[in-house]
């Protein structure tokens, strides 16, 4: 009987180390990347555009050599829009997987979670897409870095945007969490500075996010004295909106409208003519926008590609890759707190042109673009942009006081 | 001798996980803290569910409580890590308490309804009162501080928060376990089989399933006090129905009628989810299946039905 237990206890102890070592990585072996985004769900498709992104900067660093000579591999997990998933997800890569950098998040909500936990991790990581500028302010640390565009960014853009409107009155549907909430406080603020005689309605509306439902929301705006309204609904949300939007007429009204992220190529596709012509938009990057030889390339393989072109998403993931390879060759190393300083304050070319890790927030200082939608592209099947304006990333990024990050 | 046996092989599970940090990677240090605690909840709400027999649906507001709880001292006052586990206690008490005292007067499925739509309160006011609880999105980038008694740990440290972990819910489990044990425990057994029978025999019903709700959700808000620092974030999905609904499927897997079954259930729980989502997104489509098939076939749930398959075959 004795033996029995013991035996099992062997098997179980035999079992348990195989397991604990499956993870060990080797020096010869690939660098590993592990890729957090959401992958299920009402804004899935923007997980999917990252993960196009990242295969093909992944695909061209291969075919030329790779990183320090070692081959690329990604490890993908689904944050599901959720802290607590994420933030487990991301010990499974650095743990599990042994991964030796990160890059990914799309949430506001899940960026706020999971950045305090990373420096624990010793692994850098690159936000691609989540906004909240508490990330690389308050919350801010040595491993985490932003190469796309954040809300106090965006918002200074969009509020200089709103300036020069003839609407006073003003009010927001968002998201019910951190993104809609904090676009709406800078916009606000922002715009009153400019602009002290406009007025910031205190009807606001926060439809909870992954809503089906925003009639309610939409007749409230339509119903009151607003003649400006900020929308910060972004992804599957944002598609279900506009196409309900429609069908109440909300256009027709003698509204300013300014979608916050409503030239992703995500909701232009999706929508295709149902996105209304002249209203505002903006997008962390538009792909017509910048005249280099990296974007011309990029955007090319990514139409060649996949038939659509590139979305802000997609190009965050895609220029990010490319800041670990300049940073890990600098560093001469992919240890991670060596790559983590070598981003610190290193300039890259990226699609938006040249792009600086800002030394006292690890924020890119990359350029919000915001515009009017025109006609129908002839070949893209997505609206087109006019009025596009390229706001020079520093101007409208907040100082390293202002950011509250002390690094 | 099967009591000798099965004793070993506790003492070698115990052994077991002691030696976690340092037989495997860090990857299942997190797994394993994860069941420990959950192990707790599911073990705490047995008491409420197979020892009493009161199915509630309200769990998870008492594990919120005490994982927000504890996000909010370790953000706004920073007390050592021992007095905020007790005060996430205290706050799950009272809670329960307020809820217990309204619910525990109805039986079956009037119960359950009305645990359901306490928890679901919580959940609002959690999910709305962005002002303290930050809405949505938890509350999130707290540190872990000092853990009391003197002892100069880094709680910080995965290691040593499992292990942290795993102390606790020892302490815990023992506790809970001599409660159930005790005539305290054995009554409410009684009021499980046949209320009416310890109604007429003199004894207080619902003083009885009161005591019994509160301290299973005392318990709970213990387990939610240490899943905060684990997770970093305490956020509304820890209050959400569904989370109610965990320690259901745990101690029906595990099997109600057994003290460990809820532990035994919570690892299955979390093993099999961390290995089926490797391979796929569909997840709680195979649990659903492996729980159907442990109800209609395997009512005991794993552990009740090894211990039967133990005793019967290898006399």
């Amino acid at each position: 009987m004795k033996n029995v237990s013991i035996k099992n206890f062997l098997v179980a102890m035999t079992a348990a180390a195989t397991l604990g070592t499956a993870g060990t990585s080797y020096a010869e072996d690939p660098i590993r990347i592990g890729g957090m985004y959401i992958l299920s769900g009402s804004a899935a498709t923007y997980g999917e555009f990252a993960q196009r992104g990242i295969d093909l900067a992944v695909g061209e660093i291969n075919s030329s050599g790779g990183i320090l000579g070692r081959q690329v591999e990604m490890i993908y997990e689904d944050t599901q829009g959720k802290a607590s998933v994420a933030i487990q997800a991301a010990r499974k890569l650095a743990y599990s997987e042994g991964v030796d950098a990160l890059v990914g998040l799309d949430s506001s909500g899940v960026a706020q979670g999971l950045v305090p936990t990373i420096p624990a991790l010793q692994k850098p990581l690159i936000i691609t897409h989540a906004a909240t500028p508490d990330v690389t302010g308050n919350l801010c640390n040595a491993f985490t870095y932003r190469i796309s565009v954040n809300v106090a960014q965006n918002m200074k853009a969009a509020a200089l945007v709103a300036s020069e409107t003839d609407a006073t009155n003003w009010t927001t549907i968002g998201p019910d969490y951190a993104f809609g909430h904090q676009s709406w406080e800078f916009f606000g603020n922002y715009l009153k500075d400019i602009k002290p005689d406009v007025n910031l309605m205190s009807e606001t509306n926060f439809p909870r996010f992954g809503a089906e439902d925003f009639t309610p929301f939409i007749d409230r705006v339509m119903d009151s004295d607003a003649e400006g309204v900020l929308i910060s609904v972004w992804g599957g949300d944002l598609v279900n909106f506009i196409r309900q939007a429609n069908n109440r007429g909300f256009f027709e009204k003698d509204l300013e409208v300014m979608f916050t992220v409503g030239a992703a190529t995500e909701v232009l596709t999706a929508l295709g003519d149902e996105m209304p012509e002249g209203v505002h938009l903006s997008t962390r990057y538009w792909y017509e926008a910048y005249d280099n030889d990296m974007n011309a390339r990029f955007v090319k393989a990514y139409l060649d590609a996949y038939g659509n072109p590139p979305s802000y998403n997609a190009q965050g993931a895609y220029a990010a890759i490319y800041a670990y390879k300049q940073a890990m060759e600098a560093a001469g190393t992919t240890d991670g707190p060596a790559v983590a300083k070598a981003l610190s304050g290193m300039t890259m070319e990226s699609q938006n042109g040249t792009v600086t890790f800002r030394k006292g927030d690890n924020q890119a200082m990359v350029s919000p673009n915001w515009g009017v939608s025109g006609p129908m592209h002839p070949e893209h099947g997505i609206r087109t942009l006019t009025n596009l304006q390229i706001f020079d990333g520093e101007e409208v990024a907040r100082t390293i006081e202002e950011t509250g990050c002390k690094l | 001798m099967k009591t000798k046996v099965l004793m070993a092989i506790l003492a070698a599970v115990i052994a077991g996980l002691i030696a976690v940090p340092w037989i495997a990677s860090y990857f299942y240090v997190f797994i394993f803290t994860e069941i420990l605690i959950l192990g707790l909840f599911a073990a705490s709400f047995n008491l409420i569910f197979g020892y009493t027999g009161m199915l509630s649906f309200g769990h998870a507001a008492f594990f919120g409580i005490g994982a927000y709880a504890m996000a909010l001292i370790l953000i706004h006052l920073e007390w050592p890590f021992l007095v905020s586990l007790l005060v996430s206690m205290g706050a799950s008490a009272l809670l329960a308490l307020v809820i217990g005292f309204l619910s525990v007067r109805l039986n079956e499925v009037y119960f359950a309804m009305l645990t359901l739509a306490f928890g679901m309160m919580v959940f609002a006011i959690a999910y709305q009162w962005r002002s303290v609880t930050n809405g949505s999105d938890g509350l999130a980038g707290f540190t872990l501080g000092s853990f009391g008694l003197g002892l100069d740990l880094t709680l910080a440290n995965p290691s040593v928060y499992y292990h942290v972990v795993l102390g606790i819910v020892a302490i815990a489990s023992i506790v809970l376990y001599l409660i159930c044990r005790s005539s305290f425990g054995m009554t409410l057994k009684a009021i499980r089989q046949n209320p009416e029978r310890v109604s007429f025999a003199g004894l207080n019903v619902r003083t009885y399933r009161l005591v019994a709700f509160v301290i299973g959700g005392t318990f709970a808000g213990l387990t939610g006090g240490l899943i905060a620092p684990f997770l970093r974030v305490a956020s509304p999905e820890l209050l959400h129905w569904s989370m109610s609904a965990e320690p259901i499927l745990m101690a029906i897997l595990g099997g109600t009628g057994y003290f460990l079954g809820p532990f035994i259930g919570a690892a299955a729980f979390v093993l099999l989810e961390t290995v089926i989502t490797t391979y796929t997104q569909a997840w709680m489509l195979v649990l659903g299946i492996i729980l159907a098939v442990m109800v209609i076939f395997f009512r005991k749930g794993l552990l009740g039905t090894v211990i039967d398959w133990w005793m019967e075959v290898k006399k």
